[in-house]
């Protein structure tokens, strides 16, 4: 048995690195759960299944090393292999499909750039948050990694297992898309291309 | 009193190559460009009006993300049934 070989946590180890490092992060992981399934009792599932999860297999994490990484990759695969299909509001967008579209990044600039940073600014609602969950799982993902949590790019790679390159052509793509979406809000808030008198 | 969004004589008005530009101010912004990308920052800034447009946007989604998207408030009894489920399972 190699594994017997490895050195693993003692007992109090463990409480230390649970407490200690694993347990800060619920708020964030909370966050990512809900915003991925829409669901509070999903989301609760999700947590506890990955704390569960990552207490079994405590002795793969090193001490030290990016906690919350690797909780959030846990978690991550959770999802995909637990929740994903029952969720209970499907992706709203095909993924393919927006691939296709926004292969040209012309087709990005033209149709985001009467978007402008004031009108983001004066959104005080919960349209950014509408946009964000109206967003297809993969690109949502990426966006909260980055944006909300922080993730740099390489550790946004080890989180959900693609390289570097796949993580920043599918996080432009998510920001056009959010924007896309932005820009329809702030339209109907009357910050149109032409400025027009009523 | 100089607004952020200003256009500013100085800058052009049309970004020769608006691809690459916007992704490399992306990168700056989310903190993955680090070797010269302060003074390219200040280049574009100061001389690119789609460029200096497209950088403030980019900045206020980010903050407006942030501010508005994480603060899911944590059911209450979540952290302690975790902890209880870890001392069953030891």
């Amino acid at each position: 048995m190699s594994e017997v070989q490895r050195r693993k946590y003692s007992q109090e180890e463990r409480s230390v690195v649970f407490d200690g490092e694993f347990m800060p992060h619920i708020d964030s992981m909370y966050n990512f759960a809900f915003r991925l399934t829409f669901d509070e009792d999903d989301a609760k599932d999700l947590v506890q299944d990955t704390y569960m999860k990552a207490f079994r297999f405590i002795n793969s994490f090193e001490q030290g090393t990016n906690a919350k990484a690797w909780l959030f990759r846990i978690l991550k695969n959770s999802f995909i292999n637990d929740y994903r299909k029952k969720s209970k509001k499907p992706a709203t967008v095909d993924y393919q499909e927006v691939e296709t579209f926004y292969n040209s990044d012309d087709v990005d600039y033209q149709s985001t750039s009467d978007l402008r940073a004031e009108s983001v600014k004066d959104m005080l609602g919960d349209e950014i948050s509408n946009a964000l969950n109206g967003l297809a799982v993969d690109f949502r993902t990426v966006i909260i990694l980055a944006d909300l949590e922080g993730f740099t790019y390489e550790e946004m790679a080890k989180i959900l297992d693609i390289p570097i390159g796949t993580v920043r052509s599918r996080l432009h793509r998510a920001r056009n898309l959010l924007k896309e979406t932005l820009k329809g809000y702030a339209q109907s808030m009357g910050y149109g291309r032409d400025e027009e008198e009523d | 009193m100089e607004n952020t969004d200003a256009s500013s004589p100085e800058r052009k008005l049309q970004c020769s190559d608006v691809g690459k530009c916007f992704q490399l101010l992306e990168r700056i912004l989310d903190g993955e460009l680090v070797e010269g990308g302060n003074e390219l920052l200040q280049e574009k800034l100061d001389q690119c009006q789609p460029c200096f447009a497209h950088f403030h946007l980019e900045q206020a989604i980010r903050e407006v993300l942030k501010t508005k998207c994480t603060k899911q408030p944590l059911p209450e009894k979540l952290a302690e049934s975790i902890r209880q489920m870890i001392q069953d399972a030891r």
